[in-house]
């Protein structure tokens, strides 16, 4: 979405960030090697709270000074959908979520949110932060030109204690992490015409499932 | 326990999830239902604003939004606002001494986290995860200013998808029948229209429909589009990628139609019907119809 920006306005620059553990470098790697102008790691070997990680991004922020902070909707490990909404509280900043299209406005950007049903156009001066859901074109694939130059950048990092952020924060206590309870053992219906099986299916949905 | 219950109205009616977590919450603790009021359309900043204000005044121990596109939204802002702790999506709450115990989901619903949540907390509840009682009475519900000082976005338009609008809202539906990639083309939606239609239910649609742009991307149930918990789900021509079982597992009745035998919606199905979905969902349309009309 911000790369889009930059193909609409050569003026744009995107600089990236992450806080997480020295792995999270090959994420930066392939953000620039898609065209993003530089990347940093705020290095956080061991995992912080949610808020802890929303106030390093907030110090970044603040020393960067965008007009625009895009984030994912939710992290695909733990889904909770809290960090974007959290660091434009830090930052006091307006946020709008859901988001799968931007476009420039005078003096802001038209920020369009999926709702049921819909869209729903919110205007924002800047600085203003947002959580893609889902764009409308498909991210882009590194050219071979950009994986050379993204090779060559320097990828500079830094403790997140250095940050000077309060790394405080409720936490959520793990206690413990199962497999759900597996369903299934269902019937199989499979003989005979499909005229047949769809009626079958029909009497068992109203009599035995009694969902109809 | 102090608890303050977030209710979402969505067509003048309270959404089911309001009703859900009022009688949950009734089992708890002192319980009181405010609705932000005031606006024309949820607006984050105006209501985290007032509801801020309200939980600092009322002393609320516990804040429930449901886990709606809104309520997350919300939920997220105002846990940060009040530096409290947030839990998303949970399908399992009581109370653990003077803590919270709570389940949630994690890596596409593949693992079940129970966690201990310390109070004052946050939390967004999944809609369907505590069934409403048949015998549970009606919430009151106070009206709760929003803070429209607090706004810093203004509202130009509504975009609306078209073709939707006059089924039943996905998140909240009784009954939702999805189509996946076994339909061939868009050109065949109107078979699980026409089922959803005599089932009284939304439509639904596998990642693969919605990535194509078969079908707008708000139809899509899964790990990155909606979760559903309907009474009675059917999935036609849906191969069961966990992508899209993160999204409908929890639903009471299972239901897959396609032709491949091993396909893994088979595995979580209560009803599997291995076949041809354009010879099977035409006849199981009519068959629903006879069944409803006899019972």
């Amino acid at each position: 979405m911000a790369l889009e920006r930059k193909d609409a306005d050569a003026s744009t620059t995107v600089s990236v960030v992450t806080v997480g553990p020295a792995r999270s470098r090959d994420a930066l790697r392939q953000a620039l090697a898609m065209g993003c102008d530089d990347a940093s790691l705020v290095l956080a070997e061991e995992p912080l709270s949610d808020l802890a990680v929303a106030r390093a991004l907030a110090k970044v922020a603040l020393e960067t000074k965008p007009d625009l902070v895009l984030c994912g909707k939710q992290a695909s490990d733990d889904d909770q959908g809290f960090v974007g909404p959290a660091l434009a509280e830090v930052l006091g900043w307006p946020h709008v979520s859901m988001l799968t299209r931007l476009v420039a406005a005078e003096g802001g950007v038209e920020l369009w949110r999926e709702v049921e049903g819909g869209h729903e156009v919110w205007k924002a001066s800047f600085p203003v932060l947002g959580t893609a859901h889902k764009s409308e074109k498909e991210p882009r694939y590194p050219s071979l030109p950009g994986i050379m130059k993204a090779k060559k950048k320097e990828i500079p990092e830094r403790p997140v204690g250095s940050l000077g952020a309060d790394l405080g924060g409720p936490r959520l206590e793990i206690v413990a992490l199962e497999t759900p309870p597996a369903r299934g053992g269902g019937k199989i219906l499979k003989d005979g015409d499909m005229k047949a099986v769809a009626e079958q299916l029909a009497t068992l949905l109203r009599d035995e499932a009694k969902v109809l | 326990m102090k608890i303050l219950v977030v209710a979402e109205r969505k067509d003048n009616e309270l959404r089911r999830v309001t009703l859900e977590l009022a009688a949950k919450a009734g089992t708890l603790g002192e319980t009181s239902v405010v609705e932000v009021t005031g606006l024309d359309r949820y607006s984050v900043l105006p209501a985290v604003s007032a509801l801020a204000a309200k939980a600092k005044s009322d002393a609320a121990d516990l804040i429930l939004t449901g886990a709606t596109l809104n309520g997350r939204d919300l939920g997220a802002r105002l846990a940060a606002r009040l530096g409290r702790a947030y839990a998303a999506d949970c399908t399992g709450l009581a109370s653990d001494g003077g803590a919270l115990a709570v389940e949630r989901p994690m890596y596409a619903g593949k693992i079940r986290a129970k966690l201990r949540v310390a109070l004052p907390a946050v939390l967004s509840i999944r809609p369907g995860a505590f069934p409403l009682p048949a015998n549970a009475t009606p919430p009151t519900v106070t009206a709760l200013p929003a803070d429209t000082s607090a706004e810093k976005l203004a509202f130009t338009s509504f975009a609306p998808t078209p073709s939707s609008g006059k089924r039943v809202s996905l998140a909240e539906a009784r009954v939702v029948v999805s189509g996946g990639r076994g339909l061939k083309g868009p050109e065949n939606w109107h078979l699980v229209e026409q089922l959803a239609d005599a089932l009284g239910g939304a439509v639904g649609a596998s990642r693969a429909v919605t990535d194509a742009g078969w079908r707008p991307n708000e139809e899509q149930v899964g790990q990155t589009g909606k979760t559903v918990t309907p009474d009675l789900y059917v999935a036609l021509g849906i191969s069961g990628a966990i992508q899209h079982l993160a999204g409908m597992t929890s639903s009471k009745v299972i239901v897959a139609v396609n032709k491949d035998p091993d396909a893994d919606i088979f595995k979580i199905a209560d009803y599997g019907v291995v076949g041809d979905v354009f010879e099977f969902v035409p006849a199981f349309t009519e068959a629903v119809k006879k069944a409803k009309a006899s019972s």
